[in-house]
């Protein structure tokens, strides 16, 4: 029986989906409120800086993977205008039913549709999409080389695949205060606004699982991205990956 | 159903085409014989959540 890693938890990969969705479900109502607290509001900036770094522009036909609340979407459909479109897909339907209220609530309907959908296994033509962002999702799902694969089949040649992720921290004085913080000051923060400690040390944990900045290049690579590069935010807290369909 | 995006969607196991069955509020896919359902006017795309289907469903 094969296990992955579910934070430091080690489960059987079956399980994973499941107990991912069990986070989810259970933060979803509050998934904005949480991120704005448990990164001082900085989550915002990581993710203009994210959509700035992906060039989007008018008219691009865009994926927004493990999309879920939104906000990246939100930041995409204004580039892409009229004549683009954003399709924000994830596998988890409590996540994307509060992403399709906020841009609802917006405003922002033309030109956006949702679909709940797998990474590992996408639901769409190979060449649809000029641009695929994925904004804090790659840690979660279980097998990244699948996911990998498939955003490199939906990309049209040419188009280019954005991971905003949790990274490693790349400035040493930073790194106790980092790690104090994340195992141990985001649980308890967890517990005590929405009472619920287990889900917010899953992610402090899987933050810690996932792999570092070299090592997510070379996988973006091996998956057949050509010119790949990442760019560190904050330290190395977070950094956004890029890479090429040849 | 949005139009582009009927499109652009395929069956995720074997990337072939589907049919929009409109009063079922379905996505099929007769390769695999699965069909898709459309919640709240949302596909759901994940083989799990597909029915499978009857020996007697064929295509229109």
């Amino acid at each position: 029986m094969s296990t992955t890693d579910f934070g430091f938890e080690k489960v059987p990969e079956e399980d994973k989906v499941r107990r991912v969705a069990q986070v989810f479900d259970s933060v979803a109502t509050r998934y904005d409120l949480m991120n704005d607290l448990m990164s001082f509001g900085l989550h915002r900036l990581w993710k203009r800086f994210a959509v700035d770094v992906s060039g989007v522009h008018e008219g691009e036909r865009v994926l927004d993977l493990a999309g879920g609340t939104g906000d990246v979407a939100a930041l995409l459909v204004g580039r892409v205008g009229g004549a683009g479109s954003v399709v924000v897909a994830d596998i988890n339907r409590s996540m994307l039913g509060v992403g399709r209220e906020r841009l609802d609530g917006r405003g922002l309907v033309g030109n956006v549709t949702y679909a709940q959908a797998n990474a590992e296994r996408l639901p769409f033509a190979g060449a649809s999409f000029d641009c695929v962002t994925m904004a804090f999702g790659l840690r979660n799902v279980t097998h990244k080389e699948a996911a990998l694969a498939e955003t490199l089949r939906v990309l049209r040649s040419g188009g280019r695949l954005l991971v905003l992720e949790f990274s490693h921290v790349t400035v040493a004085a930073l790194r106790p205060l980092y790690d104090l913080y994340s195992l141990h000051g985001l649980p308890l923060m967890g517990r005590l606004v929405a009472g619920d400690a287990d889900s917010y040390r899953y992610l402090a944990e899987s933050i810690r699982m996932h792999p570092d900045q070299e090592t997510l290049k070379g996988m973006m690579e091996a998956a057949g991205f050509v010119h790949c590069d990442y760019l560190n935010h904050t330290g190395g807290i977070v950094a956004v990956h890029r890479g090429w369909k040849p | 159903m949005d139009k582009k995006l009927l499109e652009i969607l395929v069956c995720p196991v074997c990337k072939g085409p589907l049919t929009y069955r409109r009063a079922e509020l379905e996505l099929v896919c007769f390769g695999c014989r699965l069909a898709y359902p459309i919640r709240d006017e949302i596909p759901v795309m994940l083989e799990e959540e597909a029915r499978t289907l009857g020996p007697d469903e064929k295509r229109d």
